[in-house]
């Protein structure tokens, strides 16, 4: 396998939640080699990161979108949780610079900041961060992907129609409205360390990679439970047998009760 | 039941009960303390302000909720909002956020980072001034509660049930509030019926009684008049209760009796907390 290049086959669909406009949604993706990763890419490795902004904090899209490129970018973000916590720091090294920014915009089109507003700047936006990286087989090393986590962004990888690997969620029913989240305004490194996930698997070409938000994570989860395939609907999604496009097909499963109304989010990687 | 989500499409609503009766004017706990009418309308502005901040967006305030205050004392029973707002049944947050009656600099205490406190100025926003006058028109307030609830689920009959909070020092003098209470709780969304809790401010300085699950251990007959008025909390409420260190159980009751100031902002808190904004 180490002879042939891998290809990485991406597609990435994102709708925002039922009721809020497309500038509204707060989740956010990134995906290797630039950030805007798309198509059949050709390379010995790929990162690819998806983030949830929450939404009752100001500025979240902006925060979500902030970790992913420096999550993206960090070459040993997704390696150890020290990694981890460097590319943490380095996004909240920014943020007074990104809140100054938007201030400044704010008065230049005349709507400068309001009371109601000031303490949800003071206290900073919150999201969850899901980072990978896709390794190929060279230099004897079996092919094999690392990931790191905080939060429940989501990364399934399925192989010969089952699901081989979940991260770092597993089970539907452990979804909750507060999960843990890496605050724009920083939080203590003890703190962090108790709730970054890593994990490490080998992958296969044949093997597909679905990276998701909460609201597809545990609808994903949901219906591998009760012995469904989850990823059927997600692996057609931008091909001749979808019966919907993304947003349709989200907004059925909203309809039907299947899936919570939520900013949702899924990067889809084959491997070739 | 309890369980639609709250967004722009599909608002709820909080109605304020005020009770503006002169009895308002003595002191929390009894002694020389704050008066009982101040230490509600700061309260209730204090609890304004978070609901505001807490549904701001870049775009502006979300419409989540809408609020009414209905104060009640002497022969009044009417809306109480201060300032353009006044006459007002039910706002949108976006106008509570954009027109506050005025908005005043105060003083709050903040680590200083060395392990001490330092005062800094924080805006204060405020739509509901302190009134203590006349009796007491419960029964009235709720009515009229009734009216402004009925025309609010015509228009939103699929939203989270409102929530109506009455703060109150005195016992009704305009007839047993129990039957207007009762048929408060009647009207219903097709998420369950609108859910009635009830907070007594003390004049003197007993323990309070919070969030009780039965009426055994009341100390008089109004307590237990205002505990039968009162609905169970939903769950995503008790599960938030039981976050503050409150016991709860499945039967536990919206009402807190002899409230001190710590028990004020807690029933708000409480009584407003919602798990599904969208």
């Amino acid at each position: 396998m180490s002879a042939q290049t891998t290809t990485f086959c991406v597609r990435t669909f994102w709708v925002p939640k039922r009721g809020s406009s497309r500038q509204e949604y707060e989740d956010a993706t990134w995906v290797g080699p630039d950030g805007n990763g798309n198509g059949e890419i050709q390379h010995q490795s790929l990162t690819a990161a998806v983030a949830d902004g929450a939404s009752e904090s100001l500025l979240a899209g902006r925060w979500a979108r902030r970790l992913v490129e420096v999550f993206g970018k960090a070459g040993s973000a997704t390696r150890t949780r020290t990694g981890f916590i460097a590319a943490y720091q380095e996004a909240v090294s920014s943020w007074d610079q990104e809140v100054l920014e938007y201030t400044m915009e704010r008065e230049e089109r005349g709507a400068s900041i309001q009371w109601y507003e000031e303490p949800g700047l003071a206290k900073g936006a919150y999201a969850t961060i899901l980072a990978v990286k896709f390794s190929d087989g060279r230099e004897g090393r079996p092919p094999n992907w690392k990931a790191v986590g905080l939060g429940d962004s989501c990364l399934f990888q399925v192989r010969d129609e089952s699901l081989y690997a979940s991260f770092p969620m597993d089970d539907a029913a452990s979804f909750s409205y507060q999960p843990p989240l890496l605050a724009s305004r920083g939080t203590d490194v003890e703190t962090l360390r108790r709730h970054i996930r890593t994990k490490a698997n080998d992958w296969e070409r044949g093997d597909s990679f679905y990276l998701v938000t909460d609201a597809l994570a545990a609808w994903f989860l949901k219906i591998n439970e009760i012995e469904g395939r989850p990823w059927e609907p997600l692996r057609d999604m931008d091909t001749h047998d979808a019966k919907l496009d993304f947003a349709g097909w989200v907004d059925e499963q909203r309809d039907l009760g299947q899936m919570h109304n939520d900013d949702t989010t899924l990067i889809r990687i084959d491997m070739y | 039941m309890y369980s639609a989500e709250i967004s722009r499409a599909n608002p709820t609503s909080f109605v304020f009960l005020l009770d503006q009766s002169a009895s308002m004017q003595d002191s929390i706990g009894g002694g020389e303390g704050q008066r009982k009418c101040d230490v509600v309308a700061d309260a209730l502005n204090r609890l304004l302000s978070e609901l505001t901040i807490k549904c701001a967006k870049e775009e502006g305030v979300r419409d989540y909720f809408y609020v009414s205050v209905i104060g009640y004392g002497g022969s009044n029973v009417g809306p109480a909002l201060a300032g353009s707002l006044g006459g007002r049944y039910l706002v949108p947050l976006s106008e509570i956020a954009a027109s506050p009656a005025r908005l005043e600099t105060r003083a709050k205490k903040i680590p200083d980072g060395a392990g001490g406190l330092v005062e800094q100025e924080i805006k204060f926003p405020v739509w509901v001034d302190p009134v203590a006058s006349g009796g007491t028109p419960m029964s009235g307030a709720l009515t009229r509660a009734q009216s402004v609830i009925s025309g609010w689920l015509t228009e939103h009959p699929g939203c989270f049930p409102p929530v109506v909070l009455n703060l109150t020092d005195g016992e009704s003098n305009d007839g047993d509030p129990t039957g207007p209470a009762e048929a408060l709780r009647q009207l219903a969304s097709a998420d369950g019926p609108t859910l009635v809790f009830n907070l007594h401010v003390s004049s003197d300085n007993s323990q309070p009684i919070s969030f009780p699950d039965s009426d055994a251990g009341l100390p008089n007959q109004y307590a237990r008049l205002l505990f039968n008025m009162s609905s169970t909390l939903p769950d995503h409420m008790r599960a938030y209760a039981q976050q503050q260190q409150i016991a709860v159980s499945g039967e536990t009751r919206g009402f807190v009796f002899n409230a001190d100031m710590t028990s004020i902002v807690q029933f708000l808190d409480i009584g407003t907390r919602a798990s599904d904004l969208r």
